[in-house]
């Protein structure tokens, strides 16, 4: 079903502080087609945690109306709300929150047990259990108490206790942060393969943008309690709609400019030392502003000494820096007064000191008013 | 005497006849009676109570706290006092039934296993609110949160997450509670003795007081004592071990917000002020009374106009009270001051796990298995072969508290320790301190808030303990509990009142910076 999932025009506002989740929302706006794999990606405090934890129920909107199915769990005009354990939503916390006093098992069974207005018997319970346990790679582990897992397995017991029930949606809390990097790296791979597999439509919290970007249909990038751009993970990368979403997701550089002319897509600007330069910018923006252009590492190409013969734009500079760090070399050149970062193949044998020349094509820039 | 089972001087004989007497399983089952029905008393009381405040919106919240600042505060003898008062022949319960029926009798027997089993349960549930409002104020959110989210209903929540988790912990405090109710000496002194319900404490008392005193028999019956707690003991540290093990697993992250009552708010209040009036409004009340009456009497309207202070100034002028209280304060301030230098040490050692770790905390723990009063009985002993002439001196009181209250000390650093995190001492080791002075200068000014903790709290602990005084105190070495005691044997109970409420007055002023003092380190105590 087209917009499955509907959010609209949820606000949420804490009073002074205490324990638990801080950030407000303002005004979020968000519509999902089943089957989706949704992040909320943003840094702490952005609302990706309270956003989330209102779809489940366990925090309050002030206003607005979130929809699941055809079934309206919170209307803020009619007052109308679904208590949290009737949402049939299934959640994977960021703690795990595996019971320490019960084996996987009973962990798993749990739902099952407390499911209001369906009984299941003994029978259905073990097939259940065992069928959840089983996608998430942990059959022989029924009997195992819960404080004899690693933190990789008790975050799959989650996941199975999680599906358990079959829920029609999906929700995550940053389930792979608490886990070390190779970990994080397989366990992103499955949840992503499980996810597919299942079909089940899915909401992911994450404040990484590898995970973000590797995982998801969709990403809704937040800041500050607004939603600032919701689009797939190319648009994302290469179309970020605002300076925020460009830092924040991959590396970027920065040159300060001002405009001179021209149209949006063919924006010319130049530099301090009057270097002109042309870019692109996601709407138009008037001569004489100050601006600034952007361009990411690995989009810019470095070649030693004086003019390359192609008409993109073209600045020398100087290597101040050079990393190897294995599939690339990074480069900080010292550029139109700025350090740019630069990404080479690793063969490159140009070296610190050396008089270079960067160029990039205007497609790849973006630029953005100040 | 049979003389086949002597060695040497010593013999078997006691032993022998404790346990052919058939005294004994009467005494330990009473015992046994008497401290499971106090257990489950002080849990009721104290337990519902901390639930409702640390997990509810409930009201009067303050009271609940205020009740367990003064009542840290208050001497035993003063509280039983009170309560004897309250529960008496002559007293308000007793006469509200005979002016309701019209009978002659009484509804309840104060001096009775059932009276005994509710006072030992009331003087314990502020320590048993103050204890579990720290385990249920260390619930998981996420925890519960998961089980709503899995479908549980409130209800469901509660019973299959919340209560099972803080099972182990509640568990662990029972039997804490259970081990210190068998060792009561108060209560079972001051109401059994009366109605003739002796339990193992009163036992051992009574076979030290009576002319010639037989200690062989009080030794036998303490080794009986000190095996079956030792037995016990051992328990409790499973028990806390697992508890503090999902302390561990779900002690990270943030804590539930308050179950919001709604129109039963005002049963959460009503349950909050009925405890205040039964815990500590009440007795206080009585104890007020009979500091401000020249002789015992009911309490009608009419004797209102017999009000007096004169039993205060009869406290207040002579100077032999003052001397009491400066000796209580000396030994209670010595005693602190020694047990928690000890422990800092020890507290260190055993907490970094330094060489002799093992063997210090066993010898640390071991005086738990003494009841006070055992522990007294074996200074007596000591004092009396003692080269040294400390018989009869606060010295042997200070030595005897020193060992008894050093295991209290020793949870408050230990606890302390743990929380400096070892990065800090390594700094220091690298940065070239040598041990004494990293433990000077690093350890000690971070763990002064739970030094302080435990200093303030030995310290209460130590003003009101009677039983080890009672025994050891010489005429001029008499503290403010066993002149209480005194005063009450000879039917004083005005002056008995008066000094204590006075004395409870200046040490609530201690009990609540000892209060705040911990709620802002947040260190953990007991179980």
């Amino acid at each position: 079903m087209q917009d499955f999932i509907e959010l609209s025009a949820l606000n949420k506002v804490y009073p002074a502080s205490g324990s638990g989740p801080v950030g407000g929302i303002r005004d979020i706006n968000v519509s999902l087609p089943a089957g989706t794999f949704f992040t909320l990606l943003g840094p702490s405090g952005c609302g990706k945690t309270t956003t989330l934890r209102c779809i489940a129920g366990l925090e309050m909107p002030d206003s607005g109306r979130i929809r699941i199915g055809d079934q309206v769990m919170f209307d803020g005009k009619s007052g109308s709300v679904v208590s949290a354990n009737n949402r049939k939503i299934g959640m994977v916390f960021q703690s795990y929150a595996i019971w320490p006093h019960m084996s996987v098992f009973e962990n798993v069974a749990f739902p099952l047990r407390v499911a209001k207005g369906q009984s299941f018997s003994k029978n259905d319970i073990e097939v259940a259990v065992k069928k959840a346990l089983a996608t998430v790679n942990l059959e022989n582990y029924g009997d195992r108490p819960a404080t004899k897992l690693s933190g990789g397995q008790q975050q799959r017991v989650a996941l199975a206790r999680a599906i358990v029930r079959e829920p029609r949606v999906l929700l995550l809390d940053e389930p792979l942060s608490n886990l070390d990097a190779s970990l994080r790296d397989e366990m992103r791979n499955e949840l992503r393969r499980l996810q597919q597999r299942i079909g089940i439509t899915t909401i992911y919290v994450t404040h990484d943008q590898t995970e973000a970007l590797e995982m998801s249909d969709t990403i809704a990038v937040m800041h500050a309690g607004e939603i600032q751009q919701i689009a797939g993970p190319r648009e994302i990368y290469f179309d970020p709609a605002t300076q925020f979403i460009a830092g924040f997701v991959g590396s970027n550089n920065w040159i300060e400019t001002m405009v001179q002319g021209g149209a949006q897509d063919a924006l010319s600007v130049s530099l301090q030392d009057g270097t002109q330069l042309t870019g692109r910018a996601r709407e138009p923006i008037a001569p004489g502003t100050k601006v600034r252009l952007s361009v990411r590492p690995e989009r810019i190409r470095i070649a030693p000494g004086g003019q390359q013969p192609n008409n993109g734009n073209q600045i020398s500079g100087v290597v101040r820096q050079s990393d190897f760090v294995g599939q690339m070399i990074r480069f900080s050149v010292e550029a139109a007064g700025a350090m740019l970062s630069v990404y080479a193949e690793n063969g490159s044998v140009i070296g610190v000191g050396d008089n270079v020349t960067v160029s990039f094509e205007t497609a790849d820039t973006l630029v953005f008013a100040n | 005497m049979n003389a086949g089972l002597t060695i040497e001087g010593y013999t078997f004989a006691h032993y022998i006849s404790l346990i052919s007497g058939s005294d004994l399983a009467q005494t330990s089952i009473t015992s046994i009676l008497f401290s499971v029905g106090a257990t489950i008393v002080s849990l009721l009381f104290g337990g519902i109570l901390a639930w409702i405040v640390v997990r509810t919106d409930a009201p009067f919240k303050a009271l609940a706290f205020l009740t367990t600042i003064i009542s840290l505060g208050t001497p035993y003898i003063l509280y039983v006092t009170g309560w004897l008062y309250l529960l008496g022949r002559s007293g308000p319960v007793n006469m509200a039934w005979r002016w309701a029926t019209g009978s002659n009798d009484v509804v309840f027997q104060v001096n009775s296993l059932a009276g005994m089993i509710l006072v030992e349960g009331f003087l314990w549930s502020p320590l048993v609110f103050l204890l579990l409002s720290a385990v249920f104020r260390a619930a998981n959110a996420e925890m519960e949160e998961a089980a709503r989210m899995s479908g549980a209903s409130i209800v469901e929540t509660i019973w299959y997450i919340s209560l099972r988790l803080a099972a182990p912990a509640v568990a662990a405090l029972a039997l804490f509670v259970f081990i210190r109710n068998l060792e009561a000496f108060e209560v079972p002194a001051l109401i059994g003795i009366p109605g003739n319900v002796d339990v193992l404490t009163t036992e051992i008392y009574h076979s030290v007081k009576r002319m010639p005193p037989n200690i062989g028999f009080a030794s036998a019956y303490s080794v009986v004592m000190i095996l079956c707690i030792a037995v016990l003991l051992h328990f409790y540290s499973r028990i806390s071990a697992k508890a503090e093990k999902y302390a561990s697993i779900t002690g990270k992250g943030y804590r539930p917000r308050p179950f919001r009552l709604g129109s039963y708010r005002w049963v959460g209040g009503a349950i909050v002020l009925f405890n205040f009036l039964i815990v500590l409004l009440l007795p206080l009340s009585a104890i007020l009374w009979m500091a401000l009456t020249p002789f015992v009497q009911p309490m009608r309207f009419s004797a209102l106009s017999n009000l007096t202070v004169e039993n205060f100034e009869n406290i207040l002028s002579q100077p032999y009270y003052r001397e009491l209280a400066l000796n209580t304060v000396i030994v209670a301030a010595s005693v602190a001051t020694i047990a928690m230098v000890i422990t800092l040490f020890v507290g260190w050692t055993v907490a970094r796990r330094k060489p002799a770790a093992k063997l210090s905390e066993q010898l640390v723990t071991m005086p738990l298995v003494f009841p006070g009063l055992v522990l007294g009985i074996a200074m007596l002993q000591i004092a009396l072969k003692s080269p040294i002439p400390i018989y009869g001196t606060l010295w042997i009181i200070i030595l005897g508290f020193v060992i008894r209250y050093i295991p209290y000390g020793m949870r408050y650093t230990f606890a302390g320790v743990l929380q400096i995190h070892p990065e800090l001492e390594q700094a220091a080791l690298v940065s070239g301190a040598n041990t004494f002075q990293k433990i000077f200068r690093i350890v000690a000014p971070l763990l002064a808030p739970a030094l302080a903790s435990g200093w303030i709290f030995v310290f209460l602990i130590a003003t009101k303990e009677m039983s080890m005084p009672l025994l050891l105190a010489g005429p001029g070495s008499q503290t403010i509990p066993v002149a209480m005691f005194d005063l009450w044997s000879s039917g004083q109970s005005g002056e008995v009142a008066a000094l204590g409420l006075l004395w409870a007055m200046v040490m609530t002023v201690l009990s609540s910076a000892f209060y705040f003092l911990t709620r802002r380190a947040s260190s953990n105590t007991f179980g």
